[in-house]
């Protein structure tokens, strides 16, 4: 199926937007069951995939100029240095979590 | 007198459309990087206070209206759907289909912001509104004013970056009244589908945090 602006059809992009709505169904259904922490990791997974699914299909990361890849993900890569230097300081407090 | 579109040509320091539409999209990309940083920072601290304070948070988080964010992702996504038809009806150059797009695109952003309001209003009965008339519930805990206030900071950063992309998208549907998105150049309108995209995206990642805590 052709997802490029010039000759796509709708067809990959309604079949996308079905996918994800059916994962928030999935997200709500197992936040309702007794799993405990296997709730937000599956909520998250899902929240991962469907913004994958956006980046790469509706935002067109797939196609030129592929630099853009690069500035995409830059944010996600400074985002790890936030959240790793952040961790070594709460992961190191002897009281947290409490 | 020629149109605008025929007498489109690329700025003075392009070689052509196409590579002005190129450094746009690189241009937006950056931008967006940024934003990762920001609301990727603001969840993160989200989270440290969840972790912190697990029981207190959960309890504060029943009380988000479930339907109203439900309702509000499934908006967001069909926009996300109605922005990317509406680039690719611009770029084979089916202009009525591409202001249809468009404007189901605005009418669904709006229809999200009168839902948010609504929830608001809900949350004002509720009493739930820091500052305004915040009441501590059993079990809850000050941790459970600590959500509330990432809630409405999130939820109204949120906002503010929606309406300015309803914003946006109107400005588009005026450009393309002049002429001026056309198969031959229409990367203004794929510069601001990225950016409502992006927006749709924070929400993937706000829903859970706020809407989906403490349910079971």
């Amino acid at each position: 199926m052709k997802v490029d602006a010039k000759e796509a059809g709708a067809l990959p992009f309604v079949i996308a937007w079905l996918l994800m709505v059916g994962l928030v169904g999935l997200s709500v259904w197992t936040a309702f069951l007794p799993i405990g922490v296997w709730s937000p990791i599956i909520e998250f997974t899902v929240a991962a995939a469907q913004t994958a699914t956006i980046f790469i299909l509706f935002m067109r990361l797939k196609g030129p100029p592929s630099l853009k890849w690069l500035a995409a993900g830059t944010g996600f890569f400074w985002l790890l240095f936030l959240y790793g230097l952040s961790m070594t300081d709460y992961t190191t407090r002897s009281s947290w979590p409490s | 007198m020629p149109s605008a579109a025929a007498t489109l040509k690329p700025e003075i320091q392009f070689a052509t459309l196409d590579q002005q539409g190129e450094t746009a999209q690189l241009g937006i990309w950056v931008f967006l990087a940024t934003e990762t940083l920001f609301f990727g920072a603001l969840i993160f601290t989200y989270y440290i206070y969840r972790m912190s304070y697990p029981e207190q948070i959960a309890h504060a988080a029943k009380d988000a209206v479930l339907w109203c964010g439900s309702v509000n992702i499934g908006l967001l996504l069909t926009s996300s759907l109605t922005m990317v038809l509406a680039i690719n009806a611009a770029a084979q150059g089916r202009r009525r289909e591409l202001v249809f797009w468009l404007v189901a695109t605005v009418a669904l952003g709006v229809i999200f912001l009168g839902v948010k309001g609504y929830e608001y209003y809900l949350d004002y009965k509720d009493h739930v509104v820091p500052a305004a008339n915040y009441v501590e519930k059993p079990g809850e805990g000050p941790a459970g004013e600590m959500f509330w206030v990432f809630y409405f900071v999130a939820t109204g950063l949120h906002a503010i970056h929606l309406s300015t992309g309803i914003g946006l998208v109107l400005y588009m549907l005026w450009r393309v009244s002049r002429g001026e998105i056309t198969p031959a150049y229409y990367a203004p309108l794929e510069v601001v589908g990225l950016y409502w995209s992006f927006v749709d995206v924070v929400w993937l990642f706000l829903y859970p945090s706020i809407y989906l805590v403490g349910r079971s």
